[in-house]
């Protein structure tokens, strides 16, 4: 992991949502509370914890889509306070855009940067051939396979080369082959390029197998509980990640320490 | 390593197989399905529009009085005279103008002030009232009023359609700005959207459906107010034909002015089709899209 001055950084981040209860009152909830963070250049960093525990939240914040209630959340040394267009966002739902064939989705990003369209035919190309998509480059997204979607969601954002790409849940709804096929692609687009990842998922072993470090939230409203330093050497086999030596330890703990919190969030349930 | 996309082998089965084979009819039945479904819906029209002709010719004297509802072979010879010596084509020109200039002001207004109100939320919020209130009052009943302020000749029938068009369109274009996903404008600002290509490439594509129904809904309404304002006062236009017919007890006539119309308008309906089916070709909901063989 690179040493040097951290490109994002929460500072006592704390985020506050008005919600509505059934006769129409409002009151607020907590989503996130006392979040510290510090993520260096390079890294890939995953944050795994309950449902509803602001993992969603922080990333808006990063990406500033709406900002903290207090604290601050800083870009290369400096706050967030408006929309951070040097991030690239892959958000939960793929949000491709209904209109677009998958070609001028992908390229959307370029066209808004305003690339001339030679130079954005050709980038898009090898792109959607990268993720092996070619062939379905004039079809709309209605006509794409859910695991086609997402490819076509992760290289419309990694076609500008933002500096942080930030995902969440990208490849949740996916079979667990996809999964693991997309998993290496990712890990393959992104070596050697020096970009920030930050990853949200709920499947420890995607996490383990990705992440430099994973950040651990606990149950709502949702603080950092832990962080970890992800025990395995790279390049990784994604494949299999279960044979590294170092991994059945690490799961064990990485899980122990989640369960607590989604067991604590049953119990409260009852 | 460079990745590029070799065009020859996309989607395909290996040449030969059977699986090639299955490709192959599954095109030829796609297009034959195609070429049955468009001729499919030809013939049902003509049947329908045949079977309601001859529904009102046999009915007509038999099961109606004919001086009340004419009939459409009198009605054939009616068109065909006026269009010999009463000049239906040159009254038609000036309705034609009125209602299509009427319409593209009204509908060019309407689209500019909504996106300009719409994207704004406290102007939005101010205004909403007020546009709820002009378009509750009966438009229709400015028309003496715009022929007050602009005189008996078209510009005032271009007024009444372009005020009849400009409130359904404003309205319409507003609630489409408003229903558009409010993620589809997150990540598209985070992708470094500028305000015009958000407004181009994202709300604008995204409020289509809404926008074209109220285009299409504005077409006949443009249409009412030239002829309103043609029966209000003028000395030419279909308007001033069918208020002479009535004044003559002409039905045939009558119904001649009201069928000139209703050609006019169903063309000006095609044109707005045409157009919402190409901006809407995305959608499978609309236009030219079939469901899959
Ligand atoms: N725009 C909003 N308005 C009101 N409440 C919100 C809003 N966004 C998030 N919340 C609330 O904040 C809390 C955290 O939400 P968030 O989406 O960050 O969770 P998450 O950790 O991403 O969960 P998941 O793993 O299920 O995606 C939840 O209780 C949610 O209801
Ligand atoms: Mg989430």
């Amino acid at each position: 992991m690179p040493a040097g001055k951290p490109v994002i950084e929460a500072k006592d981040v704390f985020r506050a949502f008005i919600a509505r209860a059934d006769h129409g009152k409002r009151y607020p909830i907590l989503a996130l509370q006392d979040a510290n963070l510090a993520i260096e250049k390079g890294e890939f960093v995953s944050f795994v914890g309950p449902s509803g525990c602001g993992k969603s939240t922080l990333l808006n914040m990063v990406a500033g889509i709406f900002q903290p209630t207090a604290g601050e959340i800083l870009y290369k040394g400096k706050p967030v306070t408006a929309i951070n267009t040097d991030v690239g966002y892959m958000t939960q739902d793929d949000n491709l855009l209904p209109w677009r064939t998958l070609r001028d989705n992908v390229e959307v990003a370029l066209e808004f940067q305003g690339m001339p369209a030679a130079q954005r035919h050709e980038r898009a190309a090898e792109y959607i051939a990268k993720v092996g998509l070619c062939g379905f480059e004039n079809h709309y997204p209605h006509e794409l396979s859910g695991g086609m979607r997402k490819r076509c969601a992760l290289v419309r954002t990694l076609i500008y080369e933002p500096d942080i790409i930030l995902m969440d849940e990208p490849f949740g709804p996916l079979d667990a082959q996809t999964r693991v096929i997309l998993q290496d692609e990712l890990l393959k687009l992104w070596d050697g390029t020096g970009k920030t990842i930050v990853f949200v998922t709920h499947d420890l072993v995607e996490a383990i197998a990705l992440s430099d470090r994973i950040v651990l939230f606990s149950r709502a409203p949702g603080r950092i509980k832990q962080i970890y330093k992800v025990p395995l050497s790279r390049p990784r086999d994604v494949f299999h990640i279960h044979a590294e030596p170092e991994f059945p330890a690490f799961f064990d703990q990485l899980w122990r320490d989640l369960k607590e919190e989604i067991t604590e969030v049953e119990l409260r349930a009852k | 390593m460079a990745y590029t996309c070799d065009n020859q082998t996309m989607k395909g089965a290996v040449e030969g197989s059977r699986g090639q084979q299955i490709l192959r009819e599954t095109e030829i039945r796609d297009g034959a399905l195609e070429r049955k479904h468009n001729r499919d819906t030809r013939i049902g029209q003509a049947l329908l529009g045949l079977g309601l002709f001859l529904l009102w010719e046999l009915g007509s004297g038999t099961l109606v009085d004919q001086f009340f509802v004419s009939k459409p072979s009198k009605i054939m010879e009616s068109v065909w005279g006026m269009l010999i010596k009463e000049d239906l084509l040159y009254h038609m020109q000036f309705t034609v103008t009125e209602a299509l200039a009427g319409y593209l002001i009204g509908a060019s207004a309407g689209l500019l002030s909504g996106f300009l109100l719409a994207r704004i939320d406290l102007v939005y919020r101010i205004v909403q009232p007020f546009i709820i209130g002009f378009y509750g009052i009966p438009r229709i009943a400015l028309a003496p009023l715009f022929i007050l302020w602009f005189g008996i000749g078209i510009s005032s029938k271009i007024a009444v359609a372009a005020v009849m068009t400009f409130f359904i369109v404003l309205i319409n274009t507003i609630a489409g700005i408003r229903s558009v996903p409010v993620q589809l404008l997150q990540v598209t600002k985070v992708m470094g959207a500028s305000e015009w290509d958000l407004n181009w490439k994202v709300i604008f594509p995204s409020a289509t459906p809404f926008i074209i129904a109220g285009l299409q809904i504005a077409v006949p309404q443009a249409m009412i107010g030239a002829i309103v304002g043609e029966f209000i006062s003028s000395n030419r236009g279909v308007g001033h034909l069918i208020n002479k017919a009535s004044g003559w007890l002409d039905t045939p006539g009558l119904f001649a002015g009201i069928f000139a119309l209703m050609i006019v308008v169903l063309l000006m309906n095609y044109g707005v089709t045409v157009i919402g089916n190409r901006l809407m070709r995305w959608n499978p909901k609309y236009g030219n899209m079939r469901e899959p063989v």
